[in-house]
């Protein structure tokens, strides 16, 4: 007899069916994550680099790493603004990847990842004095611990075209702050080109404000942590800001996205903008003409002769807690990448510098021309920056030269003390882009701006130092 | 004769087909509801998942904080205009696509390909259309002579800059929400629409009515329910959706000229880290909805009985 199947049992079937995965579903996607038998496993989670071809090189290199230390490698990629949410996630869940590769210090991840003072210490021993900036973005010296391993960090310049700037009067650039006000202002009344600092909620602004700041001698906090915004230094240069808005720049300004200053210079629209060389990089690809009028300029001097640049893109490694059993392997493989970061210069196409410039030069076939007489990674990013290997034919030689001691103008973001969690906040919730563009937008007097983000700035110090994340230090 | 015991065929069958229903809201709607309502009262970071309990704290800062202040006035601008917009054109849209014509089908098609896409595909296409550099509509403007020179109607810069002023971000964010919705708002009003008895409207007619005498005294009246059910998932959807203004504006421009509160709960406890004062900023959204939910569910009711 043939036996039908119901609609009563095509519902109890799949009732059941989903009961069962419901229950079962977290068991099932528990063992993806679980270590197999035998042979080890390695998980790192990391940004899609903003140079594709480093991770085209950085893939290939994992799983050879791998194979040569007989240990599976899953390397998964993914959107910088779905690192955050990814890895608090795996914090909530007690499991997932065994290295977490930021742009920025990570700092309020710090009581749910290992304590790295044991790998700094070993890289210093193996590869020398790590750049200062580096350690302030990785270590907390109130709870005395490394939360991060920061290995390289990338270079943030002005970027600016020639021949306006030469039509001006200033053939080599602005140098100063005032250069800057002056004659970008000249360039877009006389040249109808505008110049292309951002005040927007995003990553660039943020790096800006902050060089700004810096540059006229105050920042939000002290070295010891303590919130300092609110003073006349402040007032000052959001003044500045506000009249560079007037003078230089155009609304567009206020809704830019992180590639909006990339796309403004490389399509001939900015004179100077505030960015990596990556903006330079895409030029050479897409509009050669522009990409030879490109040239550089370190951070801007403000009025009492200090010029900062703010560390934007800073490479920090954690290994989290859940991942204790692979630290081993890990903090293994984080070396092996610091001893090699010949590569990660090269194939980034300059972006990324190391973090240790005194690392000895591995011998053999490094996949690039080899550089008589470097035998350490500063003997080869001195060459490097000196004669940049990836400039088009024809094009004027060293212009990366003004890069070369970009470590002494480089700092974190924090400075002049450690980029602790209330300084995260601070960036990630835009706190000093918006203090700027409130005057610029002329909503708010340059003082009532300043007190509202000095007072913001304190609740979220206050907040963080109950946490205990930041000291107490007099 | 049905059997007395407790736990009857039937009974067991029908608490089997209600387990994945109480499982899935369980799941997937009260424990989240009761994290956040625990996470808003305590000190919760992403960074860590230990926390303490400090009482209200995160509520008093929340009203103290102008971000906030800001992004509720823009969810209720977002919303209320969004809603106003698309509950207008739906109408206008439904009453024509109810009449014959040719390419009727085509037409409804071409009306549904906005919900057929994927919310974050078609509003990275509007980010694209709104460059401040590359724009279509700026170009199209340009060459219509009404912007990039002076004495044009838009000014005499070369760009509007659709997602950096504050007036037009809030517009542009307003309008690919608009897009977003009508679809749905309008298939809906299609249903209402045809559900009303022909013969009403026809004895209204030959009553000698007019159009907008049976718009105001019987197709608006009997389409009300379908109405309210309209206005109150579109409600839902706009109060909570922050797809639209993070792709656009990430809440800019500054400060926060088109932040709405689901984008400030996530700037503040993804990218601030700050999970506590997230989680008290999205448990705003409940009071307020459950209000809205209950007016509105009332009138309709109301209306029903009528």
């Amino acid at each position: 007899m043939t036996r039908y199947f119901s609609r009563r049992d095509f519902i109890k079937t799949t009732g059941i069916g989903t009961v069962g995965l419901a229950l079962g579903g977290p068991a099932f996607i528990g063992k993806a994550f679980a270590q197999p038998a035998g042979r080890r496993t390695l998980r790192i989670l990391q940004w899609s680099h903003f140079v594709p071809r480093y991770d085209r090189w950085f893939d290939p290199f994992v799983k050879r790493w791998g194979e040569e230390h007989n240990i599976n490698v899953i390397i998964n990629h993914i959107s910088l603004s779905d690192l955050r949410s990814t890895f608090a996630s795996e914090v909530v869940a007690g499991r997932g990847h065994d290295i977490v590769e930021f742009i920025d210090p990570p700092s309020d991840f710090e009581p749910s990842v290992l304590d790295l003072s044991d790998l700094n210490q070993e890289a210093r021993h193996r590869f020398g004095q790590q750049v200062p900036f580096a350690t302030r973005s990785s270590y907390n010296p109130d709870t005395k611990k490394y939360y991060g391993f920061c290995h390289g960090w990338t270079i943030d310049p002005g970027d600016y075209r020639k021949s306006l700037w030469q039509k001006v009067g200033k053939p080599d650039g602005p140098r100063t702050w005032e250069d800057l006000l002056v004659y970008a202002a000249r360039i877009k009344q006389e040249l109808g080109i505008q110049n292309g600092i951002g005040l927007s909620q995003e990553l660039d602004s943020n790096m800006a404000g902050r060089a700004l700041l810096w540059s006229f001698d105050t920042g939000t906090q002290d070295a010891r942590e303590h919130v300092i915004l609110d003073n006349r230094k402040t007032v000052e240069a959001v003044k500045y800001m506000a009249n560079l808005y007037d003078r230089t720049l155009t609304p567009e300004v206020f809704g830019w996205t992180p590639a909006s200053n990339n796309q403004l210079l490389i399509a001939g629209r900015a004179s100077y903008i505030l960015n990596s060389i990556s903006a330079y990089r895409s030029a050479q690809k897409d509009v050669p003409e522009i990409a030879k009028d490109i040239y550089f300029s370190p951070a801007l001097k403000g009025p009492g002769g200090s010029g900062w640049a703010c560390e934007h893109v800073i490479y920090v490694s954690v290994i989290p807690k859940f991942a204790a059993a692979n630290a081993d392997i890990a903090k293994q493989f984080l070396l092996d990448l610091c001893a090699n970061y010949d590569r990660a210069m090269w194939e980034s196409e300059l972006y990324a510098s190391p973090a240790f410039f005194n690392t000895p030069l591995l011998s053999g076939d490094r996949g690039y021309p080899r550089v008589r007489g470097a035998k350490k990674m500063r003997d080869l990013f001195s060459h490097w920056f000196s004669d940049d290997p990836y400039a088009l034919p024809g094009e004027a030689r060293g212009k990366l030269l003004p890069l070369k001691d970009a470590e002494s103008w480089a700092t974190n973001v924090g400075h002049p003390g450690p980029a602790n969690p209330a300084e995260g906040e601070i960036f990630g919730t835009y706190i000093i882009p918006n203090m700027f563009a409130r005057v610029a937008q002329k909503q708010q007097r340059a003082e009532e701006s300043v007190k509202q983000a000095a007072a913001e700035c304190q609740r979220i110090f206050d907040k963080w130092r109950a946490k205990g994340l930041i000291g107490h230090r007099g | 004769m049905r059997s007395g015991r407790p736990f009857h065929r039937d009974s067991l069958t029908a608490f089997a087909l209600l387990v994945p229903v109480v499982v899935y809201l369980a799941a997937f709607i009260g424990f989240p509801f009761v994290m956040s309502f625990i996470y808003s009262i305590s000190n919760a970071t992403i960074g860590d998942p230990h926390f303490s309990i400090t009482g209200l704290n995160n509520f008093r800062e929340m009203f103290h904080d102008a971000a906030f202040r800001t992004s509720l006035a823009n969810t209720f601008i977002f919303t209320f205009v969004s809603i106003a917009l698309v509950i207008v054109l739906a109408h206008i849209l439904a009453e024509l696509l109810i009449r014959d014509f040719p390419g009727k089908w085509i037409a409804r098609f071409l009306l549904m390909l906005p919900w057929t896409t994927p919310i974050a595909l078609g509003t990275i296409g509007f980010l694209w259309f709104m460059d401040s550099v590359y724009s279509p509509f700026d170009w199209l403007l340009r060459k219509l002579g009404l912007l990039g020179s002076p004495g044009d109607l838009f000014g005499p810069m070369s760009n509007l800059y659709w997602l950096a002023r504050p007036g037009l971000a809030m517009a542009s964010v307003i309008l690919v929400h608009v897009w977003r919705l009508l679809p749905l708002a309008t298939v809906i009003l299609i249903a209402g629409l045809n559900a009303i008895p022909r013969e009403i409207v026809e004895a209204a007619q030959i009553d000698g009515a007019g159009y907008f005498r049976r718009l105001f005294h019987i197709t608006l009246p009997l389409l009300f329910p379908v109405i309210g059910v309209t206005v109150l998932f579109s409600v839902f959807f706009t109060f909570t959706d922050m797809t639209v203004v993070w792709i656009l504006t990430r809440g800019g421009p500054p400060p926060h000229a088109t932040q709405v509160l689901a984008s400030l709960a996530f700037l503040k406890s993804i990218q601030g880290g700050d999970l506590a004062q997230g989680a008290a900023i999205s448990l705003f959204f409940f009071p307020v909805l459950a209000g809205i939910a209950a007016i509105v569910l009332r009138l309709v009711k109301k209306a029903v009985v009528v």
